[in-house]
């Protein structure tokens, strides 16, 4: 690989994760300020802004937190990943730089939108139809980047990641643009509409969001281990599982309703299979894992992968039990359903994204990190925040469904249910929003070089090329 | 694997499920007409006005989605009946002159799909958009205060104007997008019976 090629496109992924972390900031400090006003809703009085509506502010956080700073973030690693696990470098730096420039337009024109003019109120879709064609422009430059992350032939590197890179880069586009075309560009009947929302928010999370997370998992994991993951047949069957059960998690968040019950059921059956695909990806993370305790302890890369990868199978196992019969009427409405956007978005992909960057960026812009206690800041308010806010929600998203199964409950003394947990929620949330300050302090620090590193990457001998020692296992 | 099979597994597997959600989806419920209600020989669901679906724009870009849905689940007996939101179960036809078609995913207030059979009276909807406390002390709804112009009052009231006002100076005149709110608001009543969903 020609290393003069690389600066541009590090340059891009630089973009894609300063500004992921930036988005992180700011739409975890959305979500403080919109559960504060869930917890004292007289606090809406003292900013009578439409921007400042509870209303807002959560369509806002999650627009910035899943499309900002998860997609962002994720694309930038992979930026810096792809060329060098395939040995194939970017040709033209300076467009793929062009599309992280407009990625970050595209977030901040939806944040404005939403809190300005309002969201559209579809499922997964808040921002406006330009700010969808922005991204999906900005998405076929970077993802026709990545596909050299696939390879000039298909036995240059490990099978499972590009795999995985292939089924995202393929459902992004192809969901989002449909899902839009459906939606905003055509005249869709009503109950169809639901439908293609609920597909697109399946495409979203299981589809796109959820490959880039396995993509770095089973690339960094085999590498920073240097164990090979045990069974490809395991992982093949995980992938044509995910592929094929994936977009159809969605509809298990209608209850009865206008979406026809054998798409219902269709869900519920997709969501316990997927629990099972996600245990036998836990089983090759196990294998990876497994007696390198110490390691995972002092490796804080290895340590946040190591996280993300266990919350993943944590995380489907939830969903599982949220779609069961006698669980899903209950729970629908409720907020048990954020509990799990916690663990899925802030445990599985966060910390796999706070890893990569880890083991990554040092490998991009030829950095270190400081043995700081500011690492373990990161680690520990990261994970304890969101696992305290998962365990918070899903107690309170409890008693609010058995509260709403029971008509002799009046609905005005719903949020009184909710807030006693809420308190722990915030505080939980703030000690998070903590551990990602520590993070970002670090993180331009070391970019800008103001204190002497240590080198805990030194895994990576060679910087210019990564290479899993699992090659000759993965082999397709 | 080989590279172009799992390119066309991969692709094929995206491709059959947007098939066989959206275009077997439309093929069951998107294909539905209005029925006739022989009572009174209008088609139920009736169609919106054009207020209303410019309110249905501003209830989103609101945020009331986030705390109330626009779905009344069943069975007869369900928590959602017995609370009177509704007569009968929400079904796909209700949804049929709905742009944006909208379900909600939280409840942190009431289910919203019969608030116009519910609580018919404008002038009682537009107190609460303005300040929910007004008609309930113990409600958690935000104020949209944003949604009214306030002006110094005159010698006549304004015909419009809320019969509350914030000082006893100024009267509250609702805008444009509170009166399309409302109206959609109003829109909002599925008191009719469907063959898939009789009136309990």
């Amino acid at each position: 690989m020609n290393r003069s090629t690389l600066p541009q496109g590090s340059s891009a992924a630089l973009v894609l994760i300063l500004g992921s972390v930036l988005a992180s900031l700011i739409g975890a400090g959305l979500q403080l300020f919109a559960n504060a006003q869930l917890l004292v809703p007289l606090l809406d009085r003292l900013i009578p802004m439409p921007w400042f509506n509870y209303g807002r502010l959560v369509p806002a956080s999650q627009f910035l937190l899943s499309y900002g700073w998860l997609g962002s973030g994720l694309l930038g690693v992979l930026l810096i990943l792809a060329p060098r696990f395939s040995g194939i470098a970017f040709r033209y730096g300076r467009l793929l730089f062009g599309g992280a420039v407009l990625w970050q337009l595209a977030i901040l024109t939806g944040l404005t939108q939403i809190l300005f003019e309002g969201p559209s109120g579809l499922i997964g879709m808040p921002q406006p139809r330009f700010v969808s064609i922005l991204l999906i422009l900005s998405f076929l430059v970077l993802g026709t980047g990545l596909t050299r992350g696939l390879g000039r032939s298909w036995k240059s590197g490990p099978l499972l990641p590009r795999l995985y890179l292939l089924l995202a880069l393929l459902a992004f586009p192809l969901g989002l643009g449909t899902a839009e075309i459906l939606l905003r560009g055509t005249s869709t009947p009503g109950a169809v509409q639901i439908i293609t929302q609920l597909l697109w928010h399946s495409f979203h999370h299981h589809l796109w969001l959820a490959p880039l997370g396995l993509v770095l998992i089973f690339q960094l994991l085999p590498t920073l281990t240097g164990r090979a993951a045990t069974s490809l047949n395991l992982g093949v069957l995980g992938w044509i599982a995910t592929a094929l059960l994936g977009g159809w998690l969605g509809t298990v968040r209608a209850s009865d309703g206008p979406i026809p019950s054998w798409m219902q059921s269709a869900g519920v059956v997709a969501s316990i299979l997927m629990a099972f695909v996600a245990v036998g990806n836990g089983l090759l993370v196990q294998n990876l894992t497994e007696g390198r305790w110490e390691e995972i302890r002092r490796n804080v890369a290895l340590r946040f992968l190591s996280v993300g990868a266990w919350s993943y199978a944590v995380a489907y196992v939830f969903l599982a039990y949220l779609s069961l019969p006698w669980v899903r009427p209950v729970m629908v409405f409720t907020v048990a359903w954020p509990a799990l956007f916690e663990v899925f978005h802030f445990l599985f992909l966060g910390c796999v994204l706070a890893g990569s960057i880890y083991a990554l960026l040092p490998v991009a812009r030829e950095m270190g990190w400081p043995n700081s206690s500011a690492l373990t800041w990161h680690f520990w308010c990261t994970t304890l925040g969101t696992a305290t806010t998962a365990a918070c929600l899903l107690l309170a998203g409890s008693f609010q469904g058995l509260a709403l199964s029971d008509a002799g409950v009046p609905v005005s003394t719903l949020s009184s249910y909710l807030r006693p947990f809420l308190s722990v929620v915030i505080f939980a949330q703030s000690f998070w929003l903590v551990g990602q300050i520590a993070f970002t302090s670090v993180l331009i620090a070391s970019l800008l070089k103001l204190f002497p590193t240590a080198a805990p990457m030194a895994v990576f001998r060679n910087p210019t090329v990564i290479r899993p020692v699992s090659v000759g296992h993965l082999h397709g | 694997m080989k590279p172009t099979r799992a390119l066309a597994l991969a692709l094929g597997a995206l491709l059959l499920t947007w098939v066989a959600q959206a275009a077997v989806g439309y093929w069951q419920v998107g294909r539905l007409e209005p029925v006739l209600n022989e009572e009174t020989n209008l088609t139920v669901p009736p169609v919106p006005s054009g207020l209303a679906h410019t309110g249905a724009r501003v209830f989103a870009a609101q945020g009331c989605l986030e705390c109330h849905s626009l779905s009344v689940r069943g069975p007869k007996d369900s928590a959602d009946l017995t609370r009177g939101w509704g007569q009968r179960r929400s079904v796909a036809r209700d949804y049929l002159f709905r742009d944006p078609a909208m379900l909600g995913t939280a409840r942190i207030g009431p289910d919203l799909s019969n608030i116009g059979a519910r609580m018919p009276e404008g002038d009682k909807l537009m107190q609460h958009l303005y300040d929910p406390r007004l008609l309930k002390k113990s409600s958690t709804c935000p104020t949209h205060p944003w949604l009214f112009v306030k002006v110094a009052s005159g010698p006549r009231a304004e015909p419009d104007a809320l019969k509350v006002s914030p000082d006893g100076w100024h009267q509250l005149i609702p805008s444009y997008q509170a009166k399309a709110l409302v109206a959609y608001l109003q829109s909002l009543n599925a008191n009719y019976a469907l063959p898939e969903a009789p009136l309990k």
